[in-house]
């Protein structure tokens, strides 16, 4: 979802950049901009919905999930969400919606199908918090953020260029290459921190669903377990015996440079140790 | 900072560290308050055996030890081999505190003997008394001086869920270790 927003975000840069260079003014610019985002945000479940192939389902086709959902719903004095089901093996779940009344949660089948009732429990208060933080108005308005920061670059230095005429149409040939390029160069580096900015907004709101989580259902364990399911980590709690890796000398193997704190940056999801970790001390501190 | 802390530990020089496996000494009552895991007074250390005259000395001398503290501790042993060719050195005393005392008594013979890399683990058992018939481990690996649990449910198959509130319910006690891909099972142990 949020890969999509980036996307999104992306193309617009695109499109206003094409519109700036095609000479219009900033007025029409900036509301052509802002009328896309208020789209984007508008439609942004139904977008979402037809783009992950997730099916709303009614309360007969899937009577113990739509029971899950009332249950915390009810518990937490939230309203209830459309529940849509997407047909994949793929453990997954997410919610959308703009606000909290039109909200959908989606989860796949392969999750129901790996997760115990409690564990489903875990991940659906998980989005459920998501919704009650009106996460995805918080995105939207952080790409609204980049897309801003990334057209003032241009109009300020365009501005700039065209305020600076009074030396004359040469001095300004002589340094348009160079201008340019500092130009576009700003403008990277505008939009890749942003970027950064919003994954960085983007984890730290899945901290706060996940101790929204463990609030709701007071088990924080359970999310835990469903995390670990879910990211395959289960794996890596090994079955393997002691006594026939030893021989191998696993435990000398310095831990090699994984390349896991740059991808860090850029992922929308912390790591699922650090998120289980969490959640472990928040089990500690409610039992 | 991390890449460079990294590179100075170097895991293969590290030493047993007997204030690690004495921390036990208090975080078994969390264990029983927090989760209900009660301590059945049975451990086991594990080590390599290694064919040659010094280590039946050692041997020799670690009996001898267990025999002359038999009667002061209320300590029980047994010596068994497994097929990984490991040596289980089976104590059961009635308080945690004499294990303790007996298990690092034992590992402190072996060292002196100049056998401490043949060292590989201390496993504590513990009855889950939530759950009757379960058992639960806390495993203390030698070579990286850390606890952490098992918890075996049937056929090799692990209780992840109990093993993770063992970790957070100890965690503050005792040096856990954090990477779970390092939480190797001891299956079919004799204890």
């Amino acid at each position: 979802m949020i890969l999509s927003f980036a996307i999104l975000t992306l193309l617009y840069l695109i499109f206003l950049s094409v519109l700036a260079y095609l000479g219009l003014g900033a007025v029409p610019i900036i509301i052509i901009a802002s009328a896309m985002i208020l789209a984007q945000f508008y439609f942004s479940d139904r977008i979402v919905l037809w783009s992950s192939g997730a099916k709303v389902v009614s309360r007969e086709q899937y009577p113990q999930l739509h029971e899950i959902i009332e249950r915390i719903v009810a518990r937490n004095n939230l309203p209830k969400p459309r529940v849509a089901i997407i047909d994949t093996n793929m453990p997954n779940a997410f919610a959308t919606g703009r606000g909290r009344k039109s909200s959908v949660v989606a989860v796949t089948t392969g999750l129901l199908q790996i997760l115990d009732t409690e564990e489903v429990e875990g991940v659906i208060a998980h989005e459920l918090t998501h919704i009650r933080n009106r996460d995805a108005l918080v995105l939207t308005l952080a790409s609204l953020f980049s897309t801003v920061a990334w057209y003032l670059m241009q109009f300020g230095f365009y501005g700039g260029l065209y305020g600076g005429g009074g030396y004359g149409y040469g001095g300004r040939d002589r340094n348009s290459g160079g201008a340019m390029i500092i130009i576009l160069l700003v403008a990277m580096l505008t939009w890749v921190v942003s970027f950064l900015i919003i994954r960085a907004i983007s984890r730290y709101r899945e901290f706060a669903a996940d101790r929204g989580s463990a609030q709701m259902t007071g088990k924080p364990v359970k999310l835990a377990n469903a995390l670990l399911k879910i990211s395959g980590s289960m794996r890596r709690i090994p079955t393997k015996d002691l006594r026939q890796v030893e021989g191998l000398n696993a435990f000398f193997i310095v831990p090699a440079l994984t390349g896991s704190t740059i991808a860090n940056l850029f992922s929308t999801h912390p790591p699922v140790e650090k998120r289980v970790q969490k959640l472990m001390e928040m089990e500690a501190s409610m039992s | 900072m991390k890449f460079f802390r990294r590179l100075r530990r170097n895991p293969s020089i590290s030493k047993t560290n007997p204030d690690a496996i004495f921390a036990l000494s208090s975080a078994y009552i969390t264990l029983e308050t927090k989760l209900g895991l009660k301590n059945t007074g049975r451990s086991a250390l594990s080590l390599k055996v290694v064919d040659g005259m010094y280590f039946e000395d050692m041997k020799q001398d670690v009996q001898q030890f267990l025999d002359a503290s038999k009667s002061e501790f209320g300590m029980r042993y047994r010596v068994v081999k497994d097929s990984y060719g490991y040596l289980w050195i089976i104590v059961e005393a009635g308080r945690m505190e004499d294990n303790l005392a007996g298990l690092t008594a034992i590992s402190d013979t072996v060292e002196e003997k100049g056998f401490a890399d043949q060292l590989l683990a201390v496993v504590f058992e513990f009855s889950i008394t939530m759950d009757k018939n379960s058992i639960a481990y806390l495993i203390y690996n030698y070579k990286r001086n850390k606890f952490y649990p098992f918890v075996p449910a049937g056929q090799k198959n692990r209780d992840s869920e109990q093993e993770m509130k063992i970790l957070a319910a100890a965690d503050q006690e005792l040096p856990f270790e954090k990477d779970m891909s390092l939480w190797y099972p001891l299956w079919d142990l004799p204890l």
